[in-house]
């Protein structure tokens, strides 16, 4: 078997029937159950760098299920029926955070999840989880797009309510779940009225079919309103800080990633499918929602004790900043000027960096429960005395997300900042605002929980805890000192595919 | 290892070495500083309102008092519209759909 070729399926089938093996084995055993996991997320990893390592050297690879030769995308008739997976550089980069994402949160769920607290069904959620985002990632088929975006779905409400002994888990899960359903069937309407028009499912077919008609326009309006409340655009964010609230820790990275493959999805509809009738008034509507958001959603973290939502309402400003940035990009990739494209690449750039650092707010949260046992801005006080690499860890991604030099997140929001500003100097100014209102929302917290004399009894946190935040921490150094090498060789080609690769996309599938 | 930002560009290393060299003046000025501080004094001591507190803590909810309160106006406001509800959550979605219609229907 040609291992290179079949890469894509496999870095979704992998993780989707490991999941589903994964209970299987803890009945055996709990010691089996670590190895298969262990086994099930080193391949799924591996086999996702193999996709990515191939896109950025060769270039856009597809991959057709049923059909004798992986690169068959076409019937002999010349119609691309069968179920395509596409890959192209910014589909290998949201598969790479994905990646990253999920290794680093069962590494931290090792000793993070206690036996009699459902840690198999978590682990198994989470894998799954993980299969349904690189399968939005990876797939070149609309439909299929939907039945992934329905298993990121079901995985991550299962993930913030399993803990059905916590008051208020399954409570954030039924919301999370009406806000998912009603987005999901937006979705699976608007695929049904391009599949009533146009016949076809294949993404690279409607996005050269797609001519901007009435039904065409429908089908967008409804894609936007699934996709943007996914994603957690203000205001249809307010399902986001109670489930990102709710959720474990290891599971809340997970849920970031996921909001970002769904902002993957919707960069890909407006890119993409949707590339060939672009119009100003989506690029400044995506504008306006990002700008809403980075600004509400820091006005909002002001006000919070609870540390968990506080750095969740950071977490959703973040996601303005990814809007805003591919909004400006969207706006001008009529015209092309070169301000666009660093919009872009600030925006996707921006998706990493939120990654890693909003990730490792997260877990050093999550160390503080655990450690404490309250989450609390009222009771905590002096933490920074019994948990000094939590402290370090916890100081390290606020900075980096309130977006203070050297760190990573400086260096996207300067590009988003640059580029907002020559589209309009004001969407620059209240970007800089909602970083300085981010700023100080991360003193508070850290001077409220890891200052002052010690209030608070904490516990050691367990090692492999803090590798997984230390591995992080590392990344977030690591983007902030190298920022150009990144951009140079992971964001650039996945900005570019959005900004210039949909022919090549469409080339790769159709053929001509 | 320079990032070209658009309008300007960013080379941390570079900004790493200007902070460097900024932390050695500072530390030369504060070298010639007074040498007759002595430690375990009550300057040492938090000042809090001008109060002598021991042992005194600004938790989370203290700090940016002012701040907040200046923000309050929109912030109630903002609070308001988080009500837990989902029933208001799907009324947002209404009212943005609506706008996404009119932007994509009407607009174009």
């Amino acid at each position: 078997m040609n291992l290179t070729a079949h890469a894509p399926i496999l870095a979704i089938a992998v993780p989707l029937l490991g999941a589903f093996a994964l209970p299987l084995w803890a009945k055996l055993h709990r010691s089996l159950r670590g190895g298969w996991l262990v086994l099930v997320a080193g391949a799924t990893a591996a086999l996702t760098a193999l996709v990515a390592v191939q896109v950025y050297t060769v270039g856009v690879q597809v991959y057709t299920l049923g059909a004798a030769w992986p690169r068959d995308t076409l019937t002999p008739g010349g119609f691309p029926i069968r179920i395509v997976l596409t890959v192209d550089a910014l589909s290998a980069f949201m598969g790479l955070i994905t990646a990253l994402v999920a290794m680093v949160g069962f590494a931290y769920a090792w000793r993070y999840l206690a036996e009699d607290e459902g840690k198999t069904l978590a682990l198994t959620l989470g894998t799954l989880l993980w299969a349904g985002m690189l399968g939005m990632a990876f797939t070149g088929d609309l439909f299929n797009l939907f039945v992934f975006l329905e298993v990121t779905s079901i995985a991550a409400c299962g993930l913030v309510g399993y803990r059905t002994w916590a008051s208020r888990g399954p409570e954030a899960a039924f919301k999370t779940m009406v806000m998912y359903t009603v987005g999901g069937l937006f979705v699976l309407l608007a695929v049904a009225l391009l599949y009533g028009e146009y016949g076809a499912l294949n993404l690279a077919y409607l996005a050269r079919q797609i001519t901007g008609s009435l039904i065409d326009r429908i089908a967008l309006a409804l894609l936007l309103g699934g996709l943007l409340m996914k994603a957690g655009a203000v205001p249809l964010h307010m399902w986001a800080p109670d489930a990102y609230g709710e959720a474990p820790a290891q599971a809340v990275i997970l849920l970031v990633a996921n909001t970002q493959i769904s902002l993957y999805a919707l960069f890909r509809v407006l890119f993409t499918l949707y590339g060939g009738v672009a119009d100003p008034g989506v690029g400044w509507l995506v504008v306006a929602l990002g700008t809403l958001t980075l600004l509400v959603a820091a006005l909002m973290a002001v006000v919070q004790l609870d540390l968990g939502r506080l750095v969740a309402f950071g977490a959703v400003s973040q996601i303005g900043y990814m809007l805003l940035g591919v909004g400006v990009g969207l706006t001008a990739v009529a015209a092309r000027p070169a301000y666009g494209l660093v919009a872009i690449q600030g925006g996707i750039f921006h998706m990493l960096n939120d990654a890693v650092a909003i990730g490792l707010l997260f877990l050093a949260v999550g160390a503080v429960e655990k450690a404490s046992g309250h989450r609390n801005l009222a009771h905590l006080g002096g933490l920074g005395h019994d948990l000094r690499w939590t402290t370090g860890f916890f100081l390290l991604g606020a900075l980096a997300l309130a977006g203070i030099p050297p760190l990573n997140g400086f260096a996207s929001k300067l590009m988003i900042y640059q580029s907002s500003f020559l589209l309009s100097p004001i969407l620059s100014a209240l970007a800089i605002l909602a970083s300085i209102l981010l700023l100080a929302v991360f003193v508070k917290a850290f001077q409220g929980a890891f200052l002052g004399p010690r209030l608070t009894a904490a516990e050691p946190v367990p090692v492999p805890m803090l590798v997984a935040m230390g591995v992080l921490a590392l990344g977030v150094l690591a983007l902030g000192l190298f920022p150009e090498l990144v951009v140079r060789h992971l964001v650039a080609p996945a900005a570019d595919a959005l900004w210039t690769g949909r022919d090549l996309y469409l080339q790769a599938v159709l053929g001509r | 290892m320079t990032l070209l930002t658009g309008h300007g560009f960013w080379n941390p290393l570079l900004w790493l070495a200007a902070v460097g060299g900024v932390t050695l003046l500072a530390l030369a000025v504060w070298s010639r500083g007074r040498r007759d501080y002595t430690r375990g004094t009550d300057g040492e001591l938090p000042f809090l309102s001008g109060e002598k507190m021991e042992g005194a803590h600004v938790g989370g909810g203290h700090l940016y008092w002012g701040f907040v309160e200046g923000l309050r106006p929109y912030v109630e406001r903002l609070r308001a519209l988080h009500s837990g509800l989902v029933n208001d959550y799907v009324a947002w979605w209404v009212v943005i759909l609506a706008v996404v219609f009119l932007i994509v229907l009407v607009g174009s």
